[in-house]
């Protein structure tokens, strides 16, 4: 397998790695770096324990191959405390027992850091949507759901002391 | 793999001409692990369209838009130009995958890929596309294109789609396997012009996953023209019906697909055209609470809500699971699966693999020194196949090498020779005699029998007799931490194995047998844990990463994928149950039988148990007189069953409470009154004639459910046509505890630590239940001091004691007991040793939040911190106080009785769509009654994921299998609910009180959740169409038969 280096910004920090084309980046971030804060559930894109914010999107890093993140910039779970809402959306989540075994936690908490950066005005519907990528096996969601939307309202009350 | 980069796209097409088909175009990339998941093969050459300027944007002008083909489905879905010009492809990209997916994922890629569910949105929307062909841009329209012979070279350089103006209404469908992020089995699209009350233009198109995309050219026609306020929509469904091609597939008749597109297209036509806005259906009214009743939740119970323990480290992801410990030099570790369902094992090679360079160790069954034989109640799954393998899951051989890839290669270079066997996958045929042996001593794993009282004479009095054969599914549990974990000889020699389990002293005796190692030789940690539910109750990769470790000398990781996790893990027994239940005319019960067949698949595990457990519940909390059961365990070459959440009660109870509606609606009279007439009565023996314990719930939760606020709710046909809603109840009455026959002892100590944590150790498993929160509340309770003072200890054989499994709704009993029973001498100790050093009497000292203070002062100062208490005393001196004692248990022998229950009723309002058939639960409420709570948010989380787990089994969830193979491979296709399948609102309630004299404390409530979901929802399906589907998971094709048959 031939490896090439591929330059990217991770959690603020610039990095260069000789990785074949093809590894995909839940696999830098967990086996080559040994961050595992993000975790692989699926490997196929389908249950967003492995999200990532990519450019300032979420993405699945199982699907993300090297290549791809040339010249990207990579926020990992352990990077996530560079936007100032995840204090806040951790906070909630934390207060309300939002997970139970946890290992969905961080793509969630993820997916909803990037929502209410973007969107504070996001509403239950809104909410609901965007966590559709996730699947949680312990919660049954309603718990994810009542902290996500403390976490949206102190999101918008954080906001309206700023302003 | 190479990946090549051009800046146009001339650059690209030449390459992908000259590389012919070792080469493909990739944009997002997003469908491409999937497609190499499922055997698809990897190019040489990956293309990279992202270079392509000219590719990415949205442009709404004239009466068009123009999407550039590398434009990602979240830019298209959010670009103001679009949704203003062609809303319903906005609309649609919300149903296409799931949002990360669509921040890669590009428009020029899903329809490059020619099956993407946005196909006919684009065919109703007159799409043009803009191809680049042989060096040269073509405009081409999008029905054209799908019809032409593909071509590898052509380029998706941008799609434009018609605005469809004022005068225009559109509708659009997706339906699924569930309701989001699923394959489609159809998807339905329409504009429709208007013109003075009548049809002008119309286009309607179907298309998404195996249904070829194409506009119906027949129903335009039929519908264009006709006055809509006196259109035959009876005739324009059939139209459909017969213009929509649809194969079968796995899932979903052809037939089914059509009916969905007609019903679809139809209702959604007809609510458009008629200004009809979707009926939300109301919340309900709030809950009554019954006497002694809670509701459990944040905002209701603000003085009893804490934060649990293990809650930061999960939520900020600092949380390191056995899967994530990562260390220099550590190998990984991979394991060689049969990938024959049944045959024998001629030979093993393993030379070429231990050949390759950064090949550390390969294992077989020659390295077994002790018994190659595991299970938690038989030894018949070996740890390495030697003569036979059983099932496609089985274990061959493993490796550990330098990475991943290495072990990877190693493993292909294992020569294994297989002579096939006859393939057994039908448990019923599996039973007969002349069926293949799947094991020795035959198929027939289990069989047990019932008889009490005369049957005949029970079904001669019986006015009502309901028979039915309930058919239930293969569930995988679906934790999302698949098996894995480490294991490494520690420098004193021990053999450290880490993995995922739920009983690590059990764990380590399994091991020291294979391995031939004395149990203290081993140190077995089994959590934290990414969810489990019973799946990780039986060994499951530890043997291999034991062996691997103990051959190599050093530390070796491995870590299931979920390809292999589905592959080799157990699942919930697939059960076919026939249950025929009399009553008379006044809906007493007079004679049940039971005839229960359970695929056990390749071994036994816990299977057995599974299955006397389902008998065991067979009356539910009914008396009948007369009974005959008889259940039967076959062995088949299928994926190995076991212990699931429920273990056979929540089975059962599927028949038996939707028998109980069946049989009130024979005999006229309500769910109510037939259960009342029926339900057993405090200190009636159990069904198996056992002795057991207070505190009985069954009139109170029936009361609970009766009064329930969802039967006030609207029901029958919505406002909109679009449902029909139903509400419907079950009873839970679900078994704590192992039960009679298995040995079952728990205890824990309780010690002061040298930083002044008050620690409890206790040998169970945190795997997301909420085990340390209730140990620090019962602690903290019994103790006196404050939750943080106390530190659990748990999941380690090195760290604590031996409590028993993490199983059976046992751990709550055994942590409070523990602090019960620990928690007086403790303080005693603590008092007196504090009394001591501060030169006070013991009597006047207490424990209080952070230390000892005087029990006759208010000022609530302490005398001491623990902190300090335990600086200032030898380690000898500190307090340690144990326990042990055996788990409370009935008397009877003749069979595996439980001596304590646990209590419930669910209620769910459920919403059957007319058009696809498909059952939406709107509301959940469920009553408890498991003693006092001792977590308000660990139990409010049982039950809540609990229900929703049950509400996969009823509606979604299904492991299928093949030829012994497993079709549904992964989260793809194995369809566990996501946050959009979830019950629209749920609450839960506990009744908390004992009987005096009641001394066994909280029930457990692991399983409790489970319990009556699927009775519940299928109850609320029967009182909202008078027909109660007896297979789960339920099918929209048999609900849509049924409600043809109703109008």
């Amino acid at each position: 397998m031939s490896c090439a280096p591929v330059s990217f910004s991770l959690n603020g920090v610039e990095r260069t790695l000789d990785v074949a084309a093809e590894t995909r980046l839940s696999e830098i971030l967990r086996d080559l770096l040994s961050l595992t804060a993000s975790k692989v559930a699926c490997g196929v894109g389908r249950c967003g324990a492995c999200t990532v914010l990519m450019n300032g999107k979420p993405v699945n890093a199982c699907l993300v191959m090297a290549w791809q993140i040339e010249g990207a910039d990579i926020v990992s779970p352990e990077g996530l405390d560079i936007l100032p809402e995840t204090r806040i959306v951790r906070q909630a989540m934390t207060e309300e027992n939002a997970f139970q075994c946890g290992y969905c936690a961080p793509g969630f908490v993820t997916v909803l850091v990037s929502l209410l950066h973007n969107e504070p005005e996001a509403d239950l519907s809104r909410i609901k949507a965007t966590l559709e990528g996730n699947i949680c096996r312990c919660t049954g969601y309603h718990s994810i759901v009542r902290g996500a939307q403390a976490a949206a309202e102190a999101v918008r009350a954080e906001r309206s002391k700023v302003s | 793999m190479r990946v090549v980069h051009p800046e146009s796209l001339e650059e690209a097409q030449e390459i992908a001409r000259d590389a012919g088909r070792t080469a493909c175009y990739v944009a997002g990339a997003t469908a491409l692990q999937l497609l190499w998941a499922n055997g698809g093969a990897k190019p040489d050459i990956l293309i990279d369209l992202g270079g392509v300027a000219e590719l990415k944007d949205v442009l709404a002008e004239s009466g068009h838009v123009r999407i550039g083909g590398l434009t990602t489905l979240s830019d298209v879905a959010s670009d103001e130009g679009l949704q203003t010009g062609a809303p319903m492809l906005a609309h649609a990209i919300g149903s296409v995958a799931g949002p990360a997916v669509r921040n890669l994922a590009t428009i020029g890629g899903n329809i490059a890929n020619r099956n993407g569910c946005l196909l006919p949105v684009l065919l109703a929307l007159e799409a043009r596309l803009v191809i680049f062909r042989s060096g040269e841009m073509r405009d081409i329209a999008l029905g054209d294109w799908l019809r032409e012979t593909p071509t590898a070279t052509d380029i998706v350089c941008a799609v434009n789609v018609l605005a469809s103006g004022d005068d225009a209404v559109w509708i659009h469908r997706k339906v699924g396997l569930r309701r989001a992020f699923t394959p489609s089995v159809v998807a339905v699209a329409g504009v429709v012009h208007l013109d003075n009350g009548r049809f002008d233009t119309c286009r309607i198109a179907v298309g998404g996953g195996v249904v070829p995309p194409s506009r119906l050219v027949l129903t335009e026609q039929a519908l264009q023209g006709r006055r809509i306020a006196s259109c035959d929509w009876a005739s324009a469904s059939e139209t459909i019906l017969s213009e929509v091609e649809a194969p079968d597939d796995l899932f979903r008749s052809g037939a089914y697909r059509r009916k969905a597109a007609a019903g679809t297209i139809v209702h959604a036509l007809q609510m458009k055209l008629g200004g009809v806005a979707d009926h939300v259906h109301a919340d309900p009214p709030p809950p009554t609470l019954a006497r002694e009743e809670i509701e459990l939740g944040k905002q209701m119970l603000p003085d009893r809500w804490f934060t649990r323990p293990d809650m930061p480290e999960k939520v900020d992801a600092t949380l390191s699971y056995l899967t994530d410990v990562r260390e220099d030099g550590m190998l990984v570790g991979r394991i060689l699966r049969a990938g024959v369902p049944h045959a024998r094992l001629v030979s093993i090679d393993v030379s070429a693999a231990e050949a390759l360079p950064g090949v550390a160790a390969v294992v077989t069954h020659r390295d077994i020194r002790g018994e190659n034989g595991f299970g938690i109640v038989f030894q018949d799954q070996p740890a390495l196949c030697h003569d036979k393998v059983r099932y496609a899951g089985d274990p061959v051989a493993a490796v550990a090498a330098v990475d991943a890839a290495t072990a990877e290669a190693a493993l292909g270079l294992i020569r294994v020779e297989y002579e096939p066997l006859p393939l057994v996958d039908d448990p019923e045929i599996a039973l007969e005699s002349q069926s293949a042996a799947v094991h020795e001593h035959g198929n027939v794993q289990t069989e047990l029998h019932l008889d009490r009282g005369d049957i005949e004479a029970g079904f001669l009095e019986a006015a009502h007799v309901v028979e039915e054969i309930y058919e239930m599914p293969r569930q995988m549990h679906g934790f999302l931490e698949t098996e894995g974990g480490f294991a490494r000889l520690e420098a004193d020699g021990t053999l450290h194995v880490a993995a995922g389990g739920q009983h690590n002293y059990r764990d380590r005796m399994q091991l020291s047998r294979i391995l031939g190692i004395p149990e203290e030789r081993i140190r077995v940690t089994s959590s934290p844990t990414g969810g489990a539910f019973g799946g990780k109750d039986e060994l499951t990769v530890q043997p291999a990463l034991a062996l691997l470790a103990l051959k190599s000398g050093k530390a070796v990781r491995l870590h299931l994928d979920r390809t292999e996790s589905v592959l080799a893990g157990t699942k919930r027994n697939p059960m076919r149950l026939r249950m025929r239940t009399g009553c008379d005319k006044d809906g007493r019960l007079v004679a049940q039988e039971v005839d229960l067949v359970s695929d056990s698949g390749a071994y036994a595990s816990l299977s057995p148990g599974v299955l006397e457990t389902a008998l065991e519940h067979a009356a539910g909390p009914y008396v009948i007189d007369n009974i005959r059961t008889r259940g039967r365990l076959a062995y088949t070459n299928n994926g190995v069953g076991g212990a699931f959440r429920g273990f056979g009660a929540n089975q059962m109870t599927f028949a038996v409470e939707c028998q109980m509606d069946r049989l009130a609606a024979l005999c006229g009279q309500s769910p109510d009154d037939i259960r009342r007439r029926n339900l057993r009565k405090p200190g009636m023996p159990g069904y198996l004639g056992q002795r057991v314990s207070l505190t009985e719930r069954c009139d109170e939760m029936l009361e609970a459910a009766m009064t329930s606020r969802l039967w006030s709710c609207e029901r029958g046909l919505s406002p909109d046509g679009a449902d029909y809603v139903g509400v419907g109840m079950a009873l839970s009455y679900q078994g704590n505890g192992l039960g009679t026959i298995p040995h079952d002892e728990g205890g824990g100590v309780l010690r002061l630590a040298g930083d002044g944590r008050i620690e409890a150790l206790l040998g169970l498993d945190e795997l997301g239940q909420g085990l340390h929160a209730a140990i620090v509340s019962q602690v903290a309770d019994f103790v006196g001091c404050a939750r943080d003072d106390v530190r659990p200890i748990t999941g380690d054989t090195l760290l604590a004691p031996d409590s028993g499994s993490t199983t059976a709704s046992r751990g709550s009993y055994v942590l409070w007991n523990t602090a019960r029973r620990t928690a007086p001498e403790f303080v005693r100790r603590m008092t007196a040793v504090a009394g001591s050093l501060l030169g006070k009497d013991p009597q006047d000292l207490c424990l209080v939040a952070g230390g000892i203070a005087d029990r006759r002062s208010n000022s609530g100062d302490l005398l001491i911190s623990y902190v300090d208490l335990a600086a200032a005393l030898d380690p000898a001196d500190r307090p340690s106080v144990s326990t042990h004692f055996a788990f409370p248990k009935t008397e009877h022998d003749g069979g595996n009785a439980r001596y304590i229950f646990a209590f419930g009723a669910t209620i769910a309002r459920v919403a059957v769509s007319r058009a696809t058939g498909e059952a939406r639960v709107l509301d959940l409420d469920l009553h408890t009654a498991a003693g006092p709570v001792i977590d308000v948010a660990s139990y409010l989380g049982q039950m809540e994921g609990g229900a929703i787990q049950g509400l996969g089994y009823t509606l979604l969830e299904d492991s299928l299998m093949r030829d012994g193979a497993y079709l549904t491979t992964n989260l793809d296709t194995y369809m566990m609910p996501g946050i959009a399948d979830t019950a629209e609102r749920m609450s839960v309630f506990a009744q908390e009180s004992l009987d005096e004299g009641d001394d066994l404390g909280p029930r457990g409530v692991g399983e409790l959740g489970i319990a009556s979901v699927t009775p519940a929802i299928v109850n609320a399906v029967g009182d909202a169409i008078g027909y109660w589907p007896s297979r789960s998971p339920l099918s929209p094709e048999a609900i849509l038969d049924h409600m043809e048959t109703m109008q």
